[in-house]
């Protein structure tokens, strides 16, 4: 379920034999089927040539191609870290080489998201149009396995050909075919690097939110806030997203803006325990202990999986009016 | 032996379930990953996921990174991605071709060239 794969990079000193790897493969278009895909159906809405020339280039030494990559999309995304600083954050030395796992993990510690793409030359095409720089694992050995982390920052349809970053190469230029052999044997791993307040152009609502629950809890409430501001926008009916802005609010001490988030959410979705619990908690918490009552009582669901949290919520309220009462009954 | 292991592990998580509160965001509520459809409520071994983040940190350790760096590495990641570490970190593919591949390719090389030049 989480996009973590298994493999390893380490980047290559030669990469000027992606020529060679062109020549290869040149005979090759039945073995690479999504290209094939891509000659009869180009993506809707796709121009046919995109490229980002801004976006920087970090040449890699000593197999150091997964911070050369991160500093790329980070510094393209508007967050300048120092290849130095991502090197202690995902290269392993035992390995010479970086852990996706690891790729998506550390641009949350640099306030950025990060999202794995679907394995689709379509949604790569789509992100380098939108815009956003992408990194892919490729295969780029001759005879063995030879991990390795490039950035995509353009395509050209007519002459089938994809731009990129790659290693000390400034600007590698590999055919469709030979590009989607060496993506394909890392199962097209492929992510994107955006700030909170952006979204990928292909994201997956679902998805999105888990990279975005990721970037919250490594990246504290305030840019929580931000994340799931954006996505509550671009999905209004999105629970989750209620949920999770609403809860980073209320950390911030912001309770008014977090019951009118929740209240808003109850509206679309008056059945959720979660919602109205979490509604009960923050208007309590603003001291309206009446009305939190009269909202936690439409929760009590025994066979609900939350019955416990909504049982001490319902607890609390009560303790809190009693207070309330023997005050001022003083 | 490894259903019984899965049967025991399964009963392990529904009774820490049982008996542990779900995760909340802070006192009171309930976090956003709770409200996800896909999460299935069994992922939340809660503790598991505290014993495994020490080891990945330590693992990350003996892999070469300082201890410092290994903890903040690892608080970046999610419980789920830590459990998936916990299992890649040993046997994820090296990212090079190992030495004894290039030993077999160059036995192989010199076989080819002894039978095709020899002659």
């Amino acid at each position: 379920m989480t996009p973590a794969g298994a493999g390893f990079s380490g980047s290559r000193r030669r990469v000027a034999s992606g020529g060679t790897l062109a020549l290869l493969l040149a005979g090759c278009a039945p073995l690479v089927p999504q290209t094939v895909a891509l000659r009869t159906g180009w993506p809707d809405g796709v121009p046919r040539s995109v490229e980002l020339r801004d976006v920087p280039f970090f040449p890699d030494q000593d197999y150091q191609c997964g911070p050369a990559a991160l500093a790329t999309v980070l510094t393209a995304s508007g967050a300048s870290v120092p290849m130095k600083a991502l090197v202690d954050e995902v290269w392993l030395p035992s390995r010479r080489g970086s852990l996706q796992l690891e790729m998506l993990a550390a641009p949350r510690r640099h306030g950025r998201v990060s999202y794995r793409l679907a394995p689709a030359y379509g949604d790569l095409l789509r992100e380098v149009a939108a815009g956003n720089p992408v990194i892919v694992l490729q295969d780029v050995g001759l005879l063995g396995t030879q991990w390795h982390y490039a950035v995509v920052n353009g395509f050209d349809y007519e002459s089938g050909t994809i731009f990129l970053r790659s290693g000390t190469e400034h600007r590698l230029e590999l055919p469709f075919t030979a590009f989607e052999r060496s993506w394909m044997k890392g199962q097209y791993w492929a992510m994107v690097v955006l700030p909170p307040d952006r979204i990928a152009a292909t994201a997956d609502e679902q998805r999105w939110l888990e990279s975005v629950a990721a970037f919250a809890r490594a990246g504290g409430p305030e840019a929580g806030v931000s994340a799931y501001q954006a996505a509550l926008k671009r999905w209004p009916e999105s629970l989750p997203a209620a949920i999770g802005l609403a809860n980073h609010l209320h950390a911030q001490g912001q309770l008014g803006r977090a019951a009118t988030v929740l209240a808003e959410a109850r509206r679309r979705h008056p059945q959720s325990i979660i919602v109205l619990n979490n509604l009960a908690q923050t208007l309590s918490d603003q001291g309206r202990h009446a009305e939190a009552l009269a909202v936690i009582d439409q929760a009590m669901d025994p066979a609900s999986p939350f019955a416990g949290d909504v049982r001490s919520t319902r607890q609390l309220i009560l303790e809190r009016l009693q207070r309330g009462r023997s005050a001022s009954a003083r | 032996m490894k259903t019984s292991m899965k049967k025991l592990t399964c009963r392990v998580l529904v009774v820490s379930l049982m008996t542990l509160s779900f995760q909340t965001a802070q006192a009171g509520l309930i976090g956003a990953e709770q409200a996800a459809p896909a999460t299935a409520s069994t992922e939340r071994a809660l503790i598991l996921s505290t014993l495994d983040r020490g080891e990945v940190a330590s693992q990350l350790q003996a892999a070469g990174v300082d201890p410092q760096a290994a903890r903040e590495r690892v608080a970046a990641m999610t419980d789920q991605e830590v459990r998936t570490m916990a299992q890649d970190i040993q046997t994820a593919p090296a990212g090079a071709l190992s030495t004894a591949g290039w030993v077999a390719i160059i036995a192989i090389a010199a076989l080819v060239w002894y039978f095709a030049y020899r002659k």
